[in-house]
């Protein structure tokens, strides 16, 4: 089988962050550290190797960069400085690109210009849309109840259509990472009863991380990201199935927003912990931050700030100052939610329980093509 | 002639004013044209060669950190103008030694000697002085043994002057050399010993060089010789002193693998054979003589005189040759290999101790034992010779050195040393299983490519990468790695692991180098005054380094390098005429010089 170089691939792969990828003098150091590499995934040493001899179509295929949770050692201890853990991080943006079916995410990961302008497009889109559409059917002066100026059930419409859309747009690009990973010839080739085996996996690594946990006895991230996505989810389901409830009022709902208040201290106090630790440079995994890593968590904490401004606002009795602030907060949760969620760093929400379920089921093929099966589980010993 | 100079680095460099040299360049006689291109910049030869027509230059001087890395492009030029391409000409500021103080003078006469198409070197030579007989050497390691030998039998007098109780400095520590296995005692031994006898050496050893004054050709030094307080002349080495000293302290020769007293010879052929007392650790001496004195007591000679005070020698030398050799880096500060952590995790230097047939266990490989410390009542790891031979043993390269965390350069003896470390475990334990990790075998010297085939040869796993870890699982050893050409992680238990240290400058040598007025280069090695033409001597005059001290390398090229020195010393020393500081000649010198060598 011929195979295709693209020696281009490290230059381009520098637009998503890695820039020290040639200094790599392939000591091994880095695989033999990193706590996530085993007998079938050595990394992140293959993917440097990989990109320095432009390997595209491999590192496509590549599940590495999402097996790899960022916990830095190996970037510590490189004798060469060459960054191992960013460009796993980067190959990570780059294969996000690579997923995306419609090259939107390629085109905002290589040019901050274009993102900026979709993002502020979409906000005045929607600022506007929705100042129309409360001008049109309903009162400034009223919040919530009848003439409200965003009535509950017309925002809870629009929620679920554009959950949908995203919902579809990232299952598409999931299936197109699963196409890479399985598609070529030469491939191993799961049965039925493999992809079905693993099945649980995808819960439960969207719901726990857990492979994060083995990186935390070194940075404690994974608990403050543990956080967010709870807190996160717990808004989620707030706004998908109780917002009448949540918007009502000026009264306070306790059974109600009890939750809310909680989901939203462990979503402010998370975000604003990540973007200082990036600030500050605190750990190995902020040393360097690509204009993307800064987007979503300025998106994340100014969405989170306006939902509260909003409320509060709201509880007070200034009605007109909560529906202004409404807006200005649905102007930036509809782009934060377009651009990030099937285009940029928040996929990973699907992309990384994915990897972990088809790197087991890719084991199994592995293992179940292999004549001799033992011999792929017992390499870690030589002679 | 029509010049014009092009300032081209390919290096940022913060100490050099660029833009002051390019001033002082546009008013030299002839240059029309001076431009700074920067750092690495994109020439094209056609848009030169416009230039060039342009301006009608009829000579080119690319000045820069690397001239030559952009030479062939205005040679293109040159050519394509129709002009002369021999008339490019190099202004190499890392050639000429523009790096040192004071750096923008000599940047300066640099490009005005390539503007008056002068060779830096013709131009730059100093004023010649008298030049004083006597050498001094400092350090007596195998460089300063040879240049003394070398020297002194061309029957011109030397002081060698050596900080510890004998010389020998770390070939003395080993048993056999690479690639040739040869007994390395028996190529030093005989050495020392005619550094005893030979009627135009005087040997200080426990004595360092505190003051250096005076100019080329005519030193003042002050030597600071510490109280040995055992008299050498007297002493017969009969070791009654030590048998009786309460102190026992790491023995420094040893690498620290086994103790010594108080009072002690450093290993038995030690030069001179005598005992001396360490002061740090003796009770009398820290006691300011209210404890102890057995050791004068027992003495059959009466040849210990704990009460001698410090001696100070002034002389006046010629030529001073340093040769202060090298220090291990601490392996502590190397967390991830569990060394102070894993009792049989071992630097490369103890590990030439415990294999030395006049090591603690005479030679025998073996893995530590927990011993009851009487004094301390601890239990402790040590070497016995009734210990348990290792059964695994991994050999861990490049440990501190390429590497950007420690240092960035490269050891160059440790490749060549592993590999003896392992022909060394096969020979004694032939059912043993030896690793070595590596990431670039360099061997490079002669016979050195075969040594490494016949060390794989003879059964050791040669494993291309770096270890990245020593850990411990169930009592056990656990080296990880990754072995790149079979494409694997590996993982297995070892009984003893070798660390093949990274080497640093010889503790001191800063001192030294201020003491001296001397340049070190960036990793602290003594600068050379010219890496390629000149490897031995010095910005200053009458000041030579040979050795480990200005670079590493290994013991031949130690002691051809130390060779080399004293062919410079007695080219000095036989011309009657030594040489000046290339520094002290002034920039207007420099000038007047290039110029008068143009019109001839
Ligand atoms: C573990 C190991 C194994 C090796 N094995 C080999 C081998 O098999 N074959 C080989 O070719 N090479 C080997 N080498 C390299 C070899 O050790 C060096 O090439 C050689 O020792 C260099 O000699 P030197 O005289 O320059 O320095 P050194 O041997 O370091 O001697 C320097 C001397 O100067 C003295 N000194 C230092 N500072 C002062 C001061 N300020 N005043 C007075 N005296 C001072 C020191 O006490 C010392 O005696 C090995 C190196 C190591 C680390
Ligand atoms: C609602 C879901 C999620 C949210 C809101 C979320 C949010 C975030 C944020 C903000 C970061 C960036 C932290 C930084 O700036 O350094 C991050 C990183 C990370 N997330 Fe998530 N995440 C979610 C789901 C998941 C899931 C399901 C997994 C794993 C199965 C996961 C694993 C990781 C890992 C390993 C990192 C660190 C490395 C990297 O940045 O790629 N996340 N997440
Ligand atoms: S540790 Fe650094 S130099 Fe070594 S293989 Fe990994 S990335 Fe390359
Ligand atoms: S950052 Fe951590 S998990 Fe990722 S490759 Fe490096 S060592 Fe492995
Ligand atoms: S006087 Fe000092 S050297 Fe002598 S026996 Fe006592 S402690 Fe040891
Ligand atoms: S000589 Fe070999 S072991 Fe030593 S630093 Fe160089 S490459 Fe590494």
């Amino acid at each position: 089988m011929a195979i295709r170089v693209n020696p281009k691939i490290i230059d381009d792969l520098a637009v998503y962050g890695a820039e020290d990828v040639q200094l790599c003098y392939h000591c091994g150091n880095c695989s033999a550290v990193c706590p996530h590499a085993d007998e079938f995934n050595v990394f992140p040493r293959k993917p440097m190797r990989n990109l320095q001899m432009g390997l595209e179509k491999k590192l496509e295929r590549s599940l590495e960069p999402w097996l790899c949770y960022y916990c830095g050692q190996c970037s510590e201890q490189c004798p060469r400085g060459a960054e191992p853990g960013e460009t796993m991080m980067s190959l990570r943006r780059w294969l996000t690109s690579r997923y995306d079916v419609t090259g939107l995410s390629r085109l905002f990961y290589r040019s901050w210009k274009a993102e900026m302008i979709a993002i502020l497009v979409l906000a005045l889109l929607t600022g506007v849309a929705f100042f129309l559409f409360g001008m049109l059917r309903g009162d400034i002066h009223v919040y919530s109840g009848p003439g409200a100026f965003l009535p509950s059930s017309a925002v809870h419409l629009f929620d679920w259509s554009m959950a949908g859309v995203l919902a579809a747009l990232l299952f598409v690009n999931s299936l197109h990472m699963w196409r890479l990973v399985f598609g070529s010839k030469d491939g191993p080739k799961p049965n039925l009863f493999m992809y079905l085996k693993h099945l649980p996996q995808l819960p439960w690594h969207f719901l726990t991380q857990n492979r994060f946990r083995t990186c935390q006895e070194r940075n404690g991230l994974w608990l403050i990201h543990l956080l967010l996505v709870a807190s996160y989810l717990t808004m989620l389901v707030l706004i998908m199935f109780f917002l009448p409830t949540m918007q009502s009022g000026p009264e306070i709902r306790w059974t109600v927003h009890t939750f809310g208040y909680a989901a939203s201290i462990g979503l402010i106090g998370a975000t604003i912990f990540m973007l200082h630790g990036r600030l500050k440079k605190t750990r190995t995994q902020f040393q360097h931050s690509h204009k993307s890593d800064w987007l979503f968590l300025i998106m994340l904490v100014y969405v989170a700030l306006t939902g509260v401004l909003q409320h509060i606002a709201h509880r007070a009795g200034f009605p007109v100052a909560a529906n202004l602030v409404y807006i200005m907060h649905m102007m930036g949760v509809v782009p934060m939610l377009v651009l990030e969620v099937p285009f940029s760093k928040w996929s990973h929400l699907a992309y990384r329980p994915l990897a972990m379920y088809l790197a087991a089921v890719q084991r199994d093929a592995l293992l179940g093509r292999s004549s001799q099966g033992g011999e792929i589980l017992a390499p870690r010993r030589i002679a | 002639m029509r010049s014009g100079i092009f300032f081209c680095q390919v290096e940022e460099n913060n100490r050099l004013n660029i833009n002051a040299v390019a001033k002082y360049a546009a008013n030299l006689p002839s240059v029309e044209v001076v431009r700074e291109m920067g750092i690495h910049p994109r020439l094209d030869a056609k848009d030169l060669a416009k230039q060039i027509q342009a301006d009608n230059l009829q000579r080119i001087v690319i000045a820069g950190d690397m001239p030559g890395y952009f030479k062939p492009v205005f040679a293109k030029a040159m050519a394509l103008a129709g002009h002369d391409p021999l008339e490019v000409r190099l202004a190499s500021f890392r050639e000429h030694g523009a790096s040192a103080a004071p750096t923008l003078e000599r940047a300066k006469a640099i490009v005005a000697c390539a503007v008056f198409g002068v060779p830096f070197a013709l131009a730059v030579m100093p004023a010649e002085t008298t030049v004083h007989q006597t050498t001094l050497i400092i350090g007596g390691g195998i460089a300063g043994i040879q240049a003394a030998l070398e020297i002194a039998d061309a029957g011109k007098p030397v002081c060698l002057v050596e900080r510890f109780g004998t010389i020998g400095g770390h070939m003395a520590m080993f048993d056999k050399t690479f690639p040739t296995l040869d007994c390395a005692a028996c190529i030093l031994t005989p050495k020392m010993v005619s550094i005893l006898q030979h009627e135009m050496i005087r040997l200080l050893t426990n004595s360092e060089v505190i003051a250096v004054s005076g100019s080329p050709g005519s030193y003042r030094v002050q030597i600071k010789c510490r109280a040995r307080l055992v008299d050498v002349e007297a002493c017969v080495a009969c070791n009654m002193c030590s048998e009786i000293c309460p102190v026992e302290v790491p023995s420094e020769f040893d690498a620290g693998i086994a103790r010594r007293k108080a009072i002690y010879i450093p290993f038995p052929q030690a030069v001179p054979n005598a005992y001396l007392v360490d002061r740090e650790h003796c009770l009398y001496v820290q006691s300011a003589g209210k404890k102890c004195g057995a050791c004068a007591k027992k003495c059959p000679k009466e040849c210990i005189n704990l009460d001698q005070k410090d001696d100070f020698i002034e002389m006046e030398v010629g030529n001073i040759i340093i040769a202060t050799g090298y220090d291990v880096l601490s392996a502590e500060d190397i967390k991830q290999y569990g060394y102070g952590m894993f009792p049989n995790v071992l630097t490369a230097l103890e590990f030439e101790r415990l294999t030395n047939a006049s090591g603690p266990t005479g030679g025998k490989i073996v893995t530590k034992s927990l011993r009851l410390n009487k004094r301390s009542k601890k239990e402790e790891w040590v070497f016995d010779p009734h210990g348990e031979a290792p059964k695994n043993v991994a050999i861990i390269h490049c440990v501190g050195s390429r590497d950007q965390n420690f240092n960035s350069y490269c050891s160059r003896v440790c490749c060549m040393y592993s590999l003896k470390f392992a022909h060394l475990v096969k020979e004694k334990l032939p059912d043993a299983n030896c690793y070595e990790f590596y990431i670039d075998m360099r061997a490079f010297g002669k016979g050195y490519e075969e040594f490494f085939e016949r060390i794989r040869q003879e059964g050791t796993f040669v494993i291309r990468g770096r270890s990245a870890t020593v850990s411990q699982e169930n009592e056990k050893m656990v080296v990880t790695g990754e072995d790149i050409i079979r494409d694997k992680l590996i993982q297995f238990p070892v009984d003893m692991v070798l660390l093949a240290v990274g080497l640093i400058p010889a503790r001191g040598t800063e001192e030294l180098s201020r003491m001296l007025g001397l340049t070190r280069d960036e990793d602290g090695w003594f600068s050379e005054l010219d890496y390629n033409g000149n490897p031995t001597d010095t910005e200053r005059g009458c000041v030579f380094v040979a050795g480990m001290c200005q670079s590493p390398k290994d013991i031949p090229d130690a002691v051809a390098q130390a060779s080399a020195v004293a062919a410079g010393v007695l080219r000095s020393i036989s011309s009657g005429r030594g040489i000046g500081h290339r520094g002290s000649v002034t920039l207007s010198d420099i000038e007047a010089r290039a110029k008068s060598l143009q019109a001839k």
